[in-house]
């Protein structure tokens, strides 16, 4: 099954891209997070996870989600690309779930998942088990979040552990980033009381290669999301544009390009799709196969759009540079490209170099 | 897994064996000349057997195949390495279209053959004249006493050589223009009008041949369709062509990219990082040919149009020319030896696949047919007569 979605899934998908297109369409696009400073659109965050209750599209229907996994969480994810909407899902809707989901106890889901699924609390994850020292270095949107979970190495065992974000002590260092719709900050707990911390869940070292596999089925999903807004601008900019007395979408430079842009697109989408579904047995190689590709066809995609653009496509108002940023961004989250493929190779080659 | 499937498993494990072990991986694109009269009985084995055409309707005789079943078939005739197929043109392009747009005559006499795997079909679409722009049409066709007359040539008619019959685009109507006009005759290719010569390849082999027509006749009941269908019907062939065959051919293409994996690790090239990573991109794009093959496929079952199955060409066909250099460079400095003097497997990859982008709509026109239907950007002007025609 590759060709995936229901009707639960059309239904998320039309009701996120009416909401997100008003938002859009009445100035509340991304370029008002550029002016504000702050990554966070807490307006549409309401919208989003209060109006929309979407938040919880890959919760469990028995702690107040809609039990659409990751299939739903693409949908979501491709409509939030397109738009751009800077509100925290990947992080809380996205690895927060996740790892709740799959090592809490019932009782800590009880009380925490119905109130994320709600958009009343959202957190982040920040890892801290690979390091010696007690932070984080670039952990995606924390200085918003309610909460923060900390995986921490005690002994052999790997913590994953509760932190409250006005824990006294907790420092969230907030930096400038080139997308400036996506923040990324130093998280330190290294001051924080050891009381004020409560245990989760331990797990072993392979459990977040699952937790960032699903992330990066999510990131796949924005990026395909993102690069068909880019191609749709450009096809919409090069029907209307007219030199040489003919709009310049008749001329087979741009027609050629653009088709070069789908092409990148779909091939892109069937791999994302194609890994929302895998099996267990195949998750692994079709996901760094969706991302690899999602990321690299959403960097060119933007890319080309700018070119097509001309000089209107390089300027700050115009917002194609905003896509183009954020694909950039993207390119390096959970992994970069060579990583990507180079896990690839381990597997087709069976050794490593 | 399916019974079909299971079935099938048994079966070739039973009859892919003894004089046809030879066969194991040949005959594909590039290697077409090898062992043909073997491969004509191994299509009639297969026939016999009732593996070809299991996709048609149970009343052509078919099995009435589920997508899954002939996806499920098709991987498993690649898993026990089943040559190319010779009658691929009959039962994956000609048979559905004399289905869908046949009369009950036709489909008597010639799905039968197509079904047993005694009677071969060949394309009779582009001409010297009629490459990109197939429309461009001159061959003639004329109906003279219950028959149709037909005068022209064919070109780039791949498997010409080893076929019993053509399917032929030809102009009826003196004086129409492009897509009008047209007829889609059924002829033999065994009459004193028609002459084949093969066109010998940079690959150094015949895939594609010259078809010649001085006077050549069909039965006036040979006609599929109408005087004027014929473009029609041509073009509803090639729809045929980019559903579930793509997936027989991809399977050729995963043997292919396993044996440059394995020379990798024998010859030491998978040492080096950047062919790793070359080798890791190719199997992806290996893998998304697939996925979106299938996204086509089921979408096509639920009766939906989806506009993914306009990239199939162009993507595999350029995953499969840069396969062909990669190949060479996981070769090295052996890229150029001839062993034996001649070309072996890969070097035949390596230049067959620079004809992936050219036959079947080259990527210039696929470009042009993905910004015009998939993306409805403005057609490309028509020439108005300016140009002298040679």
């Amino acid at each position: 099954m590759v060709y995936p979605f229901n009707s639960d899934h059309e239904m998320i998908r039309e009701a996120l891209s009416g909401f997100l297109q008003d938002w859009y369409e009445n100035g509340k696009g991304p370029e008002r997070i550029y002016k504000s400073g702050k990554a966070f659109d807490r307006e549409a965050w309401s919208g989003f996870s209060h109006d929309l209750g979407m938040v919880g599209v890959a919760i469990s229907e028995d702690f107040g989600g809609s039990g659409l996994g990751d299939l739903g969480r693409v949908v979501v994810m491709e409509e939030l690309g397109s738009s751009l909407c800077a509100i925290p899902f990947l992080t809380t809707g996205g690895q927060v779930v996740d790892i709740i989901s799959k090592i809490a106890t019932k009782q800590f889901k009880k009380e925490y998942l119905p109130k994320i699924a709600r958009g009343e609390i959202q957190g982040v994850f920040s890892s801290g088990h690979v390091g010696k020292e007690k932070k984080c270095i670039n952990s995606p949107n924390a200085d918003t979040a309610d909460f923060i979970l900390i995986s921490r190495l005690n002994d052999k065992l790997i913590e994953v552990v509760f932190l409250d974000a006005s824990a006294p002590g907790l420092k969230i260092n907030s930096k400038k980033t080139m997308d400036p719709t996506r923040s990324f900050c130093d998280v330190d707990w290294s001051q924080v009381s050891d009381t004020d911390f409560l245990l989760i869940g331990t797990v072993e070292l392979d459990f977040f290669e699952g937790i960032i596999s699903q992330s990066q089925i999510a990131l796949a999903a924005e990026c395909i999301g993102g690069a068909q807004k880019c191609l749709d601008m450009t096809l919409e900019y090069a029907s209307q544009r007219v030199q040489f007395g003919r709009s310049i979408a008749s001329f087979q430079a741009i027609k050629h390009r653009c088709a070069d842009m789908f092409v990148l697109i779909e091939a892109a989408r069937s791999a994302v799709y194609a890994a929302a579904v895998a099996t267990d047995s195949e998750k692994t190689e079709a996901v760094l196969i969706a991302k690899a590709n999602a990321t690299e066809a959403y960097f060119k995609v933007a890319g080309d759009a700018i070119q097509l653009h001309g000089g209107i496509g390089f300027t700050w108002e115009y917002p194609l540079h905003l896509f183009f940023k954020r694909a950039r961004a993207n390119r390096t989250m959970f992994g970069v490209l060579s990583e990507d493929y180079k896990l690839l190779a381990d597997n087709i080659f069976g050794d490593k170099l | 897994m399916s019974n079909l499937r299971i079935n099938f498993s048994k079966w070739m494990k039973t009859h892919f064996c003894g004089e046809y072990e030879c066969l194991r991986g040949r005959a594909t694109p590039g290697d077409e000349d090898a062992f043909p009269g073997l491969r004509l009985k191994w299509e009639r084995e297969m026939g016999t057997a009732g593996w070809i055409g299991i996709g048609w309707p149970t009343e052509y005789g078919g099995k009435g195949a589920s997508l899954d079943e002939i996806v499920g078939f098709n991987e498993e005739y690649a898993c026990h390495g089943g040559p190319g197929r010779a009658g691929h043109i009959g039962e994956t392009l000609l048979a559905p279209t004399i289905i869908a747009f046949g009369t009950e005559q036709q489909k008597a006499r010639y799905l039968p053959g197509i079904k047993a795997g005694t009677e071969f079909w060949c394309q009779g679409y582009s001409e010297p004249n009629a490459g990109s722009d197939l429309s461009n049409i001159k061959t003639k066709a004329r109906l003279e006493n219950n028959q149709w007359v037909i005068s022209g040539q064919k070109i780039w008619t791949s498997l010409a050589m080893d076929s019993d019959y053509i399917f032929v685009l030809a102009r009826a109507d003196e004086g129409s223009k492009g897509r009008h006009g047209l007829v889609f005759l059924l002829v033999q290719l065994n009459q004193p009008g028609i002459k084949i010569r093969p066109i010998k390849q940079m690959s150094g082999t015949s895939e594609f041949n010259e078809v010649f027509f001085d006077e050549a006749v069909c039965s006036h009941d040979d006609i599929i369709g109408d005087v004027g269908d014929g473009w029609k019907i041509a073009m509803a062939l090639l729809g045929f062509e980019r559903g579930a065959s793509t997936l027989g051919q991809q399977m050729t293409f995963a043997d292919e990219f396993r044996q440059i994996v394995d020379l990798a690790k024998s010859n030491g090239s998978a040492k080096n990082p950047l062919i790793r990573q070359r080798i890791a991109k190719s199997y992806a794009g290996l893998k998304i040919m697939r996925f979106t093959a299938l996204r086509t496929l089921e979408a096509a079952e639920k009766g939906e149009t989806t506009k993914e199955g306009y990239i199939s060409k162009i993507f595999w066909s350029s995953w499969h020319r840069d396969l062909g250099e990669l190949a060479m460079d996981v070769m090295g400095n052996e890229a150029e030896i001839l062993v034996n003097g001649e070309y072996s497997k890969l070097q035949k990859l390596f230049l067959f696949s620079r004809s992936d982008t050219i036959y079947g709509g080259t990527n210039q026109i696929q470009r042009n047919i993905i910004a015009e239907r998939a993306l409805e950007m403005p057609k490309e002007p028509r020439g108005g007569g300016t140009v002298r025609e040679g």
